[in-house]
């Protein structure tokens, strides 16, 4: 029942607001719709329920849930002023909103679906549904990054289909591909199918999920669309490709089969690093640099993962750090972009002197994001040091830490750069609203909680989650 | 004749590696699309009835012939007639798509072992198919050509998931639905704004954001 209100509200909310076509009403159901979220979520983390065969909570996908809904209360909250300087017509406010409720309503689809079809579709539902905010800004870069994001992630998402037909070839027409079903009889998968599979569903997911070599559409997309969608794109939409991810690498473990899909996903983890390494160092735009910082953390999740062990421990602690910490910063560099109109680097001098609190934010959640005690990501790049060594690699932890500190290193330049010195003389300080600070804040606040003293609950359900995929500590 | 209309199939992408005008590239989508109707005719008892007429309308309809359609407006639009300066010459486009073919077939018949009733031709064809669309998406320029090599790719996965009919009819229904559901996006993202915006509809129109 709490599950179809998650999946069915914006469908019926989204035809209403059509009908009204009116401003109040679309941010409101915007609220309302992020309330309803976090508190059905909240709920069914305590009591876990189904929805037809079709949709479950489950030990691993709650985790991702309450990321999500977290998250889009704070983005929605970030929304009430954004909307109303955006400017847009009723109509196009309308139809924004209606993406917005519509692109959630997907990625939810996505966490809790239970068979590997309907999350296909629930993927490519959120693609269609998160283009147009690509092109919210209507020139000629957005053109190009929209056209990018659609096609690439068409390709990807054409090749995850492949993977799924193999798959189920593997299976034969005894196996269904429900996760339980495919998981119960994973010893009467045809291995060779299986093996075949895995490599186009981590292609297909991985291009929606931004790794390298498959990220290209990523930092465009992230640049170009206004920063509360990118906070959403980066902190949620690519877990739940993650997600689809990890379903079929479980498979393949309880197949026995996980030797070739671990190779590929540290391989993978660690070109993504290495892409973003690149990068940083020759970094002009602050909003591509938080693009390229996604592809490296997911990179770390995938070398997590693919370590096992304590290794999907420290990945799935790692994917709520980089959530909330990619998030806040997302939103801070909208807070950016509205005082300084600019998205160079060397645009933006002594954004402390111009917005203490936004510059104190943009650095804070900097140091969040370079795993800086006492932040969360700190504990989850240690324990994913540990899982390397623990595995007998102990060679990978030179390129691991050089590629993390060249990293650190050309993020910290460009944050500490644009956070002192004396500011551009034509800059005029713009009054910023208190509700473009509270999100972040909040954002920062769970983490600075769960990095300093884990919450029981917390720990519970990341371990559950580890647990689930044949991890945890 | 099912043999023959495969290999018709598989016929068809090398003669779109080999060529360079667009129009022929449109031309082999319809006779793509209408080899894949006749397979799924004559397939018929796989399907119930309903299923069936969906597919054909599929088929015949939106692949051989509002897709193919709608390029060729596009092209004629634009006057833009011929693939220019691919990144890799037609001759080794060739060398590489008969590659493709001869790897498709290998990795079919050296399945042969492990696969529970698989069949070859399709599974070779297809797989062939769907590499030479993404070699024609990653060595051509024009926009036209990319979302033709895109309609090539699912119409490989397509017969892919035609081999698997009997045993898992929800497959070719779920790769329909989102064929209509992109192929709709995809062209009127290029028909609305592409083309108003971009001077020639090249992908190199395309390399303003790069780091």
């Amino acid at each position: 029942m709490l599950i179809a209100i998650l999946i069915l509200f914006p469908l019926v909310a989204g035809v209403l607001l059509l009908a009204l076509k009116s401003k109040t009403a679309n941010v409101a159901t915007i609220y309302l719709y992020a309330a309803l979220h976090l508190v059905i979520s909240v709920w069914l983390w305590r009591q876990p329920s189904s929805l037809l065969p079709f949709f479950r909570v489950d030990d691993l996908n709650i985790l991702f849930l309450l990321v999500l809904s977290v998250l889009y209360l704070g983005v929605a909250f970030y929304h009430g002023d954004f909307l109303k300087q955006s400017g847009l017509s009723p109509r196009w406010h309308t139809w924004y909103a209606i993406c917005l409720l519509l692109f959630n309503c997907c990625m939810t689809g996505v966490i809790l679906s239970t068979h590997l079809g309907l999350l296909w579709v629930f993927v490519e539902g959120t693609t269609l549904a998160s283009a147009p905010f690509i092109y919210y800004e209507g020139n000629k870069a957005a053109l190009e990054a929209t056209w990018k994001y659609v096609f690439i992630c068409s390709v990807g998402i054409a090749l995850a289909f492949v993977g799924i037909i193999l798959l189920s070839m593997s299976a034969g027409d005894t196996v269904s591909l429900f996760f339980d079903d495919l998981g119960a009889n994973a010893g009467k998968l045809s291995p060779f199918w299986l093996r075949l599979a895995f490599p186009f569903i981590l292609m297909g997911f991985g291009t929606k999920m931004g790794l390298a070599p498959v990220h290209a559409w990523l930092p465009d997309a992230h640049a170009e669309s206004p920063a509360p969608i990118s906070a959403v794109l980066s902190g949620t939409l690519l877990n739940t490709a993650l997600l689809g991810i990890l379903r079929v690498y479980r498979v393949m473990d309880l197949a026995g089969q996980s030797a070739q899909a671990r190779i590929l996903l540290v391989a993978m983890g660690f070109l993504s690093l290495f892409v973003c390494a690149v990068f940083v160092l020759k970094n002009r735009n602050y909003k591509r640099m938080l693009a390229y910082s996604s592809i490296e953390n997911m990179g770390l999740i995938a070398i997590g993962a693919g370590l096992g062990g304590v290794g999907i421990f420290a990945a799935m602690l790692h994917m709520v750090a980089h959530s909330l910490g990619k998030a806040s910063l997302f939103l801070t560099a909208g807070n950016i972009l509205g005082h300084y109109g600019t998205k160079d680097v060397a645009g933006v001098r002594g954004l402390l002197r111009v917005d203490r609190a936004t510059g104190w934010l943009w650095i804070i959640g900097f140091l969040a994001l370079a795993a800086f005690p006492p932040f969360p990501a700190f504990l989850s790049e240690f324990l994913m040091a540990g899982a390397i060594l623990d595995g007998g690699y102990a060679w990978m932890l030179v390129p691991f830490f050089l590629l993390l500190t060249v990293i650190l290193f050309g993020m910290g330049h460009s944050v500490m750069q644009m956070a002192f010195g004396d500011p551009n003389p034509s800059v005029r300080s713009q009054r910023t609203p208190l509700v473009n600070y509270i999100p972040q804040v909040l954002f920062l606040a769970v983490l600075v909680a769960v990095g300093l003293a884990m919450p029981a609950p917390v720990y519970d359900l990341v371990q559950r989650a580890a647990v689930s995929l044949g991890g945890g500590r | 004749m099912i043999n023959f209309l495969i290999v018709l199939f598989g016929v068809t992408m090398l003669y779109v590696a080999a060529t360079s005008r667009i129009e022929a590239y449109v031309r082999m989508l319809v006779a793509q699309g209408l080899v894949l109707f006749l397979l799924v005719v004559a397939d018929w008892q796989s399907f119930h009835l309903f299923n069936l007429l969906f597919l054909a309308v599929e088929t015949l309809g939106f692949k051989a012939i509002i897709i193919p359609w709608f390029l060729r407006r596009v092209v004629r639009r634009n006057g833009v007639f011929r693939e220019l300066e691919p990144y890799i010459p037609n001759f080794f486009s060739v060398v590489i798509a008969s590659l493709i073919f001869a790897f498709g077939f290998l990795l079919a018949y050296g399945s042969l072992d492990f696969a529970r009733d698989i069949k070859p031709l399709y599974f070779g064809v297809s797989v062939s198919t769907m590499l030479t669309g993404l070699l024609v998406i990653t060595t051509r320029k024009m926009l036209v050509t990319h979302v033709a090599g895109y309609m090539m790719l699912e119409n490989g996965i397509f017969l892919l998931s035609l081999s698997m009919a009997r045993e898992m009819p929800l497959l070719v229904n779920l790769g329909v639905l989102l064929d209509i559901f992109l192929g709709i996006f995809l062209l009127g993202l290029f028909a609305t704004k592409i083309k108003s915006t971009f001077d020639e509809s090249k992908i190199d129109a395309l390399t303003h954001l790069r780091d």
